[in-house]
């Protein structure tokens, strides 16, 4: 809104001191008097025009009535100003980490605004960039889930960005908001790209299965001393009903060898395109329970299996090569 | 991009805001033109229609078309779109209009800020109490409204949504008073107000024919107030002079073409009356003052017939003070040429009028005694006052005269100046209200249409203009107690006194009320509100000085309103109960017991006891009179809160007991 009318040397000096009135925080933020700002909408604007006018007529017909009633909606108006700001002052908001999606798919950020005071708080709005916003009622000494969903343009690690929390409630004369700077860490993968010649870096290095034991295979082959951590989902209840204690089943399966994800097998031309074989890659390794290890250029991952190396893997992927890391997500093309 | 005021309006909004439409509009059904009301609500209903899915969209294409008939079907209607009801009329029309384009958040928005706009109009045609308190519903309605579509919450009951509003408005209420106070205002107007004629207001018109004032005599509406500031005279002196009428056609009076009055030529023989008069807009320009006004008022100029005359019509609330003679001697040099005015009888009119007339003329020496045979004749023949007099044909005066002999005012008013004009004797007719009733509470004088009259002015040499009433003569009751005296029809009844003495408290105390609202509310103009600030006496002379006062107490209004707002919305302080359990919670954990966020008490209890191999019967208690307290009813008790606190705080760890 302000960016039509105010000079590019001003702006920035205007968002310099609001950055500098507004820390990133990394789990809750507070909207207090400092925090918040409130200008009259554009219909604040029409309001005034109208009021305006009302008060030329009343003077022109020396009409008391019409005098009243120009002053009784001028209060109106002073009073939602104060009313407007009042019903943000004071929230807790906290944004959960988000978690990690590919890109293409839609990014849920999950905020949670508490409401310590004793006043209602209608139509709050919590709105990232020119998205559609999301609206909540907070009663008093309650908490409210707002979500706020965004597509997820491009990978990378981001943090979030120009996310206002917003209310025009109760007249819609007034805006007020306050900004959120969260310090949470946003995650998007890149995109996976599956194709045949995938498929054939997956067969080639399909040869000589082994057998392995693991919870997940098609035989059963025996049991063994239940250890902690272990799914319940495979522990024998009918030896346990005998009374021999907690005992795993255990299967046989044809655990698939060991790969190497390597950025130089990789077909696609582009850079991205690479990273979107590779993340194919990581993500059918892991469904297909193989052991893998990733290589990019500068970067070695050794193979390992687990949904731990999985995420680092991919995260070595999204950010690599990013053209700035942690930048503010943007979600306008 | 998104923009709010972009998003599609929800079926609710487009329902709430057509009634808030129509409860705007309302009071405009009744003067507005039958196809303007007809075509709003019509419009209305197909956008009510199309919500709910049983029509479709007004197109564009034909919209674009519909607006301009819609325009024109204005214009055609009062060949001019400027103006208080041709003005109306489109804003109505135009209105219609953006009903049937309404989609947005953005056109609900508009819609409800044209209801607020509306409601100013109601105040061009009318400013009285009740005018007001609609007004203030139907702001109530339109506020709730404009709350509802900012609320995006479905499920806030109507109640709720009815108690956010009035609290809006009644929160705005203080600083709407300080700013009509403190708004330094300007003396209006600032362009040209069209002169219009108003209709459907009652009082007295510029003509008189048989049967005009009977009918104004059932108006129980307030003509004017007076207040005064010297005694009340007597009833039989309250002659309040309005319209003079001097040409006669053999039926109908009217007013002769004005000549201003250059210098008062009167002589005055009695102390002055001052008084202070309320008139109600009547749309003509008249003014009427206590027989025989002595001052020329400002925008208004004296007629030579000494009608107060105003330069704009009176169609707002009109305040004037006033100085009148009660005996003098009026016009002893009348011009020759107006004395021939006053003498005209038209020919081949009311011929034994004229015969009677002239046969008076022969027999008395003095004009005097030819006054004094007229009224005679009425005292002595019998004549009737009545409301209900026989119709008359061409002849009136004569048919009244001779025949029917049943009259009001306006028959022996008119029958009398005919019969002096007859005998030589120059007469007019003088219309106005004659009393007033006594209001104890407010001591003023309530001058209704009920009061309105008819008398005589005759011109006698030496005397100059004469005020005789014929009806005095035929009914002295009407001029000394009032109409409602003088008839027996309870058509008349009008004096509030006359009712239960109860009721006409009540009445007095209302009419006081919108005595008041006239004088302290309609009339508060920049003379009145200098008068209001000097004597609060708090030195506020200047603009300046109002402004600084008005920046003051609206910074002292919001900020009581803050610090309200303030105490009430801050969190709640956890009661006592908590906190003692608090208390007791830290001294367990320094000891080694550290309750997890997720442990009932139950459990933590349980915990302890097994971790300690040890039974604590003393906060066992503790924890079950907490968990009651917490979570069973009925028993946040004072007796119960107080043992709790004696069983914390008589509770003490014991030494064994310390974890190792």
């Amino acid at each position: 809104m302000l960016a039509s009318i105010v000079p590019t040397a001003m702006r920035r000096r205007i968002d310099q001191w609001i950055a500098l009135r507004n820390p990133a925080a990394r789990d809750v933020i507070q909207l207090h008097n400092r925090r918040l700002y409130i200008l009259p909408t554009r219909f604040g604007y029409l309001y005034a025009l109208m009021l305006f006018v009302l008060l030329l007529a009343s003077i022109n017909y020396q009409n008391s009535m019409s005098y009243a009633l120009t002053f009784l909606l001028t209060a109106i108006g002073i009073i939602s100003l104060w009313q407007t700001h009042r019903n943000l002052l004071g929230l807790n908001i906290r944004l959960k980490t988000p978690e990690a999606v590919f890109q293409g798919e839609q990014l849920t950020l999950n905020f949670e605004i508490e409401n310590p005071q004793q006043n209602i708080r209608y139509a709050i709005g919590v709105q990232y960039d020119q998205q559609s916003p999301a609206y909540s009622r907070v009663d008093p000494q309650h908490k409210a889930k707002l979500e706020l969903i965004l597509p997820a343009l491009k990978r990378g690690l981001y943090k979030p960005g120009g996310i206002t929390l917003f209310t025009r409630y109760p007249t819609g004369l007034f805006h007020a908001w306050g900004w959120l700077k969260f310090d949470v860490p946003i995650l998007i993968y890149p995109q996976p790209r599956f194709d045949h010649q995938l498929e054939h870096i997956l067969m080639e290095q399909h040869s000589g299965k082994t057998t392995v034991d693991m919870a997940d295979g098609d035989d059963f082959a025996g049991l063994r001393e239940h250890r902690q951590g272990e799914s319940l989902r495979h522990i024998s209840w009918k030896a346990y009903a005998q009374g021999r204690g907690m005992l795993t089943k255990t299967f046989q399966g044809h655990a698939n060898p060991s790969l190497w994800i390597n950025w130089s097998d990789m077909s696609a031309n582009s850079l991205e395109g690479k990273l979107s074989q590779m993340t194919a890659l990581v993500i059918e390794a892991q469904q297909q329970g193989r052991k893998f290890g990733m290589k990019l250029p500068g970067i070695d991952i050794e193979q390992d299996s687990g949904s731990a190396h999985r995420a680092l893997c991919l995260q070595h992927l999204a950010t690599f090569k990013q053209n700035q890391e942690n930048s503010e997500l943007s979600v306008s093309e | 991009m998104h923009r709010i005021a972009e998003e599609t309006a929800d079926k609710q909004a487009i329902l709430a805001v057509s009634l808030s439409f129509v409860v705007a509009m309302f009071p405009h059904f009744f003067h507005l033109p039958l196809w303007v009301s007809g075509f709003a609500l019509m419009a209305l209903a197909w956008r009510g229609a199309q919500a709910r899915g049983w029509l479709w969209a007004m197109p564009k294409w034909l919209l674009v078309p519909l607006v301009l008939v819609g325009g024109i079907s204005v214009f055609a209607q009062y060949w001019t779109i400027v103006g208080r009801e041709p003005g109306l009329a489109l804003l109505t029309v135009m209105a219609s209009f953006k009903f049937l384009e309404s989609k947005t958040h953005r056109d609900i928005l508009i819609l409800v800020f044209l209801c607020y706009f509306l409601l100013a109009t109601h105040f061009l045609f009318g400013q009285t109490i009740y005018i007001a308190v609609y007004m203030f519903i139907a702001l109530i309605i339109i506020t709730t409204t404009l709350v509802s579509i900012n609320q995006r919450d479905e499920n806030v009951v109507l109640s709720d949504r009815l108690k956010v509003a009035s609290r809006l408005i009644v929160l705005s209420i203080p600083i709407m008073i300080i700013l009509f106070i403190l708004v330094p205002r300007i003396p209006g107007p600032i362009w040209g107000i069209t002169q219009e004629q108003r209709g459907g207001v009652t009082g007295l018109s510029d003509s008189m024919s048989p049967g005009q004032i009977s009918d104004l005599i059932t108006s129980n509406e307030v003509a004017f107030r007076v207040k005064f500031d010297t005694d009340i005279p007597s009833q039989e002196q309250l002659y309040w002079r309005g319209p003079v009428m001097v040409n006669f056609n053999g039926r109908t009076w009217k007013q002769a073409k004005h000549r201003e009055l250059n210098s008062l030529n009167l002589t005055q023989t009695s102390n002055p009356s001052r008084y202070t008069v309320t008139l109600e807009p009547h749309g003509k320009n008249w003014l009427f003052g206590l027989d025989i006004p002595t001052q020329i008022l400002p925008d208004s100029y004296m007629s030579s017939e000494y009608q107060l005359t105003s330069n704009k019509a009176i169609n707002d609330l009109k305040r004037y003070s006033l100085e009148s003679t009660l005996q003098y001697r009026l016009e002893v040099n009348e011009s020759f040429d107006y004395l021939m005015l006053a003498s005209q009888f038209p020919d081949n009119s009311n011929p034994k009028t004229w015969a009677l007339g002239q046969q008076w003329a022969e027999q008395f020496d003095s004009d005097f005694s030819i006054v004094q045979q007229a009224l005679q004749m009425f005292r002595n023949q019998d004549y009737v006052y009545t409301l209900q007099p026989p119709l008359l044909g061409q002849n009136s005066s004569d048919e009244f005269l001779f025949s029917t002999r049943r009259g009001f005012c306006e028959h022996y008013a008119s029958s009398f100046a005919l019969l002096m004009r007859a005998a030589g004797i120059p007469s007019r007719i003088v219309t106005g209200y004659q009393g007033g009733e006594y209001n104890e509470v407010g001591e003023y004088l309530i001058v209704r249409q009920s009061d309105a009259h008819a008398w005589t002015e005759v011109w006698i040499d030496d005397l100059g203009w004469i005020r005789v009433d014929p009806t005095a003569a035929v009914s002295p009751d009407r001029i000394e107690s009032g109409l409602d005296q003088a008839l027996n029809d309870t058509l008349a009844n009008f004096k509030i006194g006359k009712r239960n003495p109860l009721i006409g408290q009540l009445l007095y105390n209302w009419d006081n009320i919108q005595r008041s609202w006239n004088e302290w509310v309609l009339n508060y103009d920049p003379r009145k509100q200098a008068r209001f600030l000097n004597q609060l006496g708090l030195g506020i002379q200047s603009w300046g000085d109002m402004v600084i006062a008005l920046v003051i107490c609206l910074m002292l209004i919001t900020g009581g309103y803050w610090m309200v707002g303030w105490y009430r919305d801050r969190p709640a302080k956890p009661a006592e109960y908590e906190l003692l359990i608090n208390r007791l919670l830290k001294k367990l954990a320094r000891s080694g017991y550290q309750r997890q966020p997720s442990e009932y008490m139950d459990e933590f209890l349980q915990r302890i006891k097994q971790e300690q191999r040890y039974h604590d019967e003393h906060l066992a208690q503790i924890f079950q009179v907490y968990n009651k307290i917490k979570y069973a009813r009925g028993y946040q008790k004072p007796t119960v809160l107080k043992r709790f606190r004696q069983l914390v705080n008589s509770w003490q760890l014991k030494g064994d007991n310390t974890r190792k």
